[in-house]
């Protein structure tokens, strides 16, 4: 039985050619790095950036969504959120790490091509990141936690990563260190989130190599080892007029609600991986001495029914989501309240119902659910990642809490 | 300013030497094991940073012999009434630098309680054993149970009473002539000097006179270890499978003998249960003193990030878990420590409530890192910190053992009575 038979989605809310690039970015997976693992293990230029070659490139996903005018994939419309979640959620099920990386290009990928707002001149600007020969990893430099006090403008409570004033018809972004979302080690660029004047955010886009941008070196971390990760510091960078990818709180909303709805899709395609995991544990093991399938001890079934579950809701809430990003004429603008809050909602669920079903996997197939022979323990530890990552849980409950019950001071 | 210490223990159960356990844990790991740490996960191979700082511990300090005999050269714990309070406070402090070190250094005394511990110490085996571990290197021994085909079943002792055990032992003259294959022992791949072996006398049989507990040192003939498994954490503890392939040892070196070895088997079970809740314990001491430090200096909303009330919340979620399973931990020491008023070691109820207080402690760790991580943001998941790496290792103490479904078996079948469980 498939996936999608086991744990369904509406199948109208997918095109034929979203299936058919969902089936090719399952190949990769399977070839790629599925079959490649035992040998090369997490290894970066063994394993996974020769993967990500093959995804970005070859198949294109660098630029699916700018506009073929740009050199894109030319889906630079809402309606591509369904199918980069069919995407991503089969990046996800091959490595949770390079999904996440991807997720981080596709947020900024909308901002550019896609948002109501967007830039025409920031687009042609930065179209140049993507469109070239080699692997082009982005990277989302978002707002958080600070280290000193008193006022000044913050997102949510959280300091932003630097500020970025005028000058010379350009911008000046100074700011950090601060902590990107991925590859801050490799990245070719930074989307910044930057304090406009008087809070207001935009979002810049910083080449990786302009003078004044600084990296710390790259650090240890609990998983995704496709992104090499390093704090960044902006020390007086002067970019063009043009870097400015979008401007407002409504937009930045916006882009956000793009990058929790991939990040949810690589969190529910983790768990396709894990159900297959889990079914080949559950098949072939006998428990109490009697012989017995594990699978049919009822209480390892009432767990790996719990388990399924959560399989199943994941992928119906990242699912809905993405449909909901995909008609903004019938549910807003990403960037509106409900449906940014309805995202951030989404993505928290899904990364916590994903860790559940893993974590309980794990205590089903017991020692060996923990060697990496097995595998789960790196979707484990690359979802966990991705879940502090995204945004801190305080904020999220904040900006929930705001919105369902119409708070007025937080 | 709070510490670690002002979590609360139960006083009255402490042992005399608390005190010095406790001072000496906590300098060999502030000075020896956190500064390098960091660095384990790489080092799950070799051990080069990691021996040296078990060196120090076992060798050095010379914790390795404490369960020995005095005129053996050890240190008397075996029959000194507070084993378990002492060994709770010092795997809390073994722990709070790194529980992967804490399980190999608690599992080294694992075999070592069938013959070392009043009422049935093995004195001819304790005199035969003791000078292995009467020297300044680090030495390790392990216990050999898990197999291959049945994993956590040779745990199971209540339904399956050792039938299914495939590592066999036969009586030939006045030698054991042992077979069988283990996976996961900590202390295998290459660690241990000597291994406990359960092994059936009579194969399929439940029929407690036929599980045999004996012991093998590292180097016989036939004894062959496998390279350690790679796993998510826990770097400091190798496991990896074990053949024994007509391995030769004396008759004598059979634990206690036919049906004490099943009895006795289930007290190794509980002392197996009270180190991992102790292990639960000092890491979580030790995340509470990161996180302490996170919260003081981090800034949320303009203002330290532990004075904003929704981190508050998660913040005393967690110190009433860790002062909560600190309690436990001691209790369940008393509890061991006093058979005269809590029963034998190797009681059923004692066996249960180990399994129940176990499971708790380490469903609760799990839980409670995750939401911490959650709190620190990309923080939490950075090994700069070391909370991820606490939440990696306390993982698996909460899936060895057979398992947290073994466990609710366990409870349920002592607190309900049931019987075809």
């Amino acid at each position: 039985m498939s996936y999608q038979e086991l744990f369904p989605i509406p199948v109208e809310w997918l095109e034929d050619a979203d299936r058919s690039m969902a089936e090719t970015v399952s190949a990769w997976g399977e070839q790629e790095v599925k079959a490649r693992r035992l040998e090369h293990k997490e290894d970066y230029d063994a394993l996974l950036l020769p993967a990500m070659k093959k995804l970005f490139l070859d198949i294109g996903l660098q630029t699916l969504l700018l506009p073929e005018e740009r050199g894109g994939g030319g889906m630079n419309s809402p309606e591509a959120a369904t199918t980069a979640t069919a995407v991503l959620e089969n990046v996800g099920a091959a490595d949770t790490g390079i999904g996440f990386v991807f997720a981080n290009s596709l947020a900024l990928q909308y901002a550019l091509a896609i948002a109501e707002k967007r830039s025409d001149e920031a687009l042609g600007s930065a179209a140049g990141v993507f469109t070239g020969d080699d692997v082009s990893l982005v990277s989302l430099v978002l707002p958080g936690y600070g280290t000193d006090t008193g006022d000044k403008p913050r997102y949510y409570g959280l300091d932003f990563p630097a500020t970025a004033r005028k000058a010379d018809g350009g911008w000046v972004v100074t700011g950090g260190p601060a902590r990107p979302q991925c590859c801050g080690a490799s990245a070719a660029a930074f989307a910044v989130v930057c304090d406009l004047g008087e809070g207001v955010p935009g979002v810049l886009l910083v080449p990786g190599d302009a003078k004044g941008v600084q990296r710390g070196p790259a650090f240890k971390k609990t998983g995704l080892a496709a992104s090499a990760n390093a704090d960044v510091t902006f020390d007086g960078v002067e970019v063009p007029s043009s870097a400015l990818v979008l401007e407002g709180m409504t937009a930045l909303r916006g882009m956000l609600s793009w990058y929790y709805m991939a990040c949810a899709a690589v969190c529910a395609g983790s768990l396709q991986s894990v159900h297959e995991i889990l079914q080949e544990w559950g098949d072939t093991r006998v428990i109490k001495g009697k012989g017995q399938i594990f699978k049919e001890n009822p209480l390892v079934a009432s767990l790996m029914g719990e388990i399924g579950g959560k399989m199943g809701t994941s992928r119906l809430l990242t699912y809905n989501l993405a449909r909901m990003l995909s008609k903004p004429d019938v549910y807003g603008n990403a960037g509106g309240g409900n449906l940014h809050v309805t995202a951030i909602s989404a993505f928290k669920q899904v990364g916590r119902l994903a860790m559940e079903a893993m974590d309980n996997t794990m205590e089903l197939m017991a020692s060996a659910g923990y060697a990496t022979e097995w595998n789960l323990e790196r979707y484990w530890r690359d979802v966990k990642t991705v879940e502090t990552y995204v945004v801190p849980e305080t904020v999220a409950e904040t900006c929930m809490a705001r919105q369902y019950f119409n708070l007025k001071q937080l | 300013m709070r510490t670690i210490d002002d979590f609360t223990r139960p006083l009255e159960y402490l042992t005399p030497l608390d005190r010095y356990l406790g001072e000496i844990g906590r300098r060999w790991a502030d000075t020896e094991v956190i500064p390098v740490r960091r660095d384990f996960d790489e080092d799950w191979e070799h051990h080069n940073l990691i021996e040296p700082c078990f060196r120090s511990l076992q060798g050095e300090i010379g914790f390795q012999r404490m369960l020995f005999p005095e005129d053996l050269g050890g240190w008397g714990l075996g029959h000194s009434g507070y084993m378990g309070a002492g060994a709770a406070r010092l795997f809390e402090e073994v722990a709070r630098a790194d529980s992967g070190m804490a399980v190999a250094f608690g599992v080294l005394f694992w075999p070592l309680v069938m013959i070392c511990v009043e009422p049935h110490v093995n004195r001819r085996l304790c005199e035969q054993f003791a000078p292995m571990f009467m020297q300044e290197r680090p030495v390790f021994a392990a216990n050999a149970m898990t197999e291959p085909q049945g994993g956590a079943d040779i745990e199971n002792m209540e339904i399956v009473g050792g039938s299914t055990i495939q590592t066999t032992a036969v009586l030939e003259g006045d030698e054991w002539v042992i077979n069988g294959h283990k996976l996961w022992p900590t202390n295998s791949g290459g660690v241990a000097d000597l291994f406990g072996v359960v092994c059936t006398t009579n194969p399929g049989s439940k029929d407690p006179n036929d599980l045999a507990f004996i012991f093998v040192p590292a180097d016989t003939p036939g004894c062959t270890q496998g390279g350690p498994y790679e796993k998510a954490g826990m770097a400091a503890d190798k496991n990896s499978d074990i053949w024994f392939d007509n391995v030769r040892v004396p008759s004598w070196y059979r634990a206690c003998g036919p049906g004490l070895d099943a009895m006795y088997f289930k007290e190794v079970i509980s002392l197996g249960n009270l180190g991992s809740i102790s292990f639960v314990s000092g890491s979580l001491m030790n995340v509470f003193e990161i996180l302490k430090d996170f919260a003081e200096e981090t800034t949320f909303r303009g203002k330290p990030l532990k004075e904003n009330d929704d981190a508050a919340g998660v913040l005393a979620d967690f110190a009433r878990d860790v002062d909560i399973i600190r309690v436990l931990t001691y209790q369940y020491a008393r509890m061991l420590d006093r058979p005269d008023l809590y029963g034998d070691r190797w009681s059923d109820e004692i066996v249960a409530k180990g399994r129940a207080y176990k499971y708790f402690a380490c469903d609760k760790a799990v839980e409670d890192l995750k939401r911490v991580m959650n709190l620190m943001g990309a923080h939490g998941s950075d090994r700069a910190h070391d909370v991820e790496k606490h939440w990696r290792d306390l993982k698996i103490v909460q899936l060895w053992m057979g398992g947290k479904q073994l466990c609710q078996m366990e409870v349920a079948r002592w607190f309900y009575e049931c019987e075809t469980l």
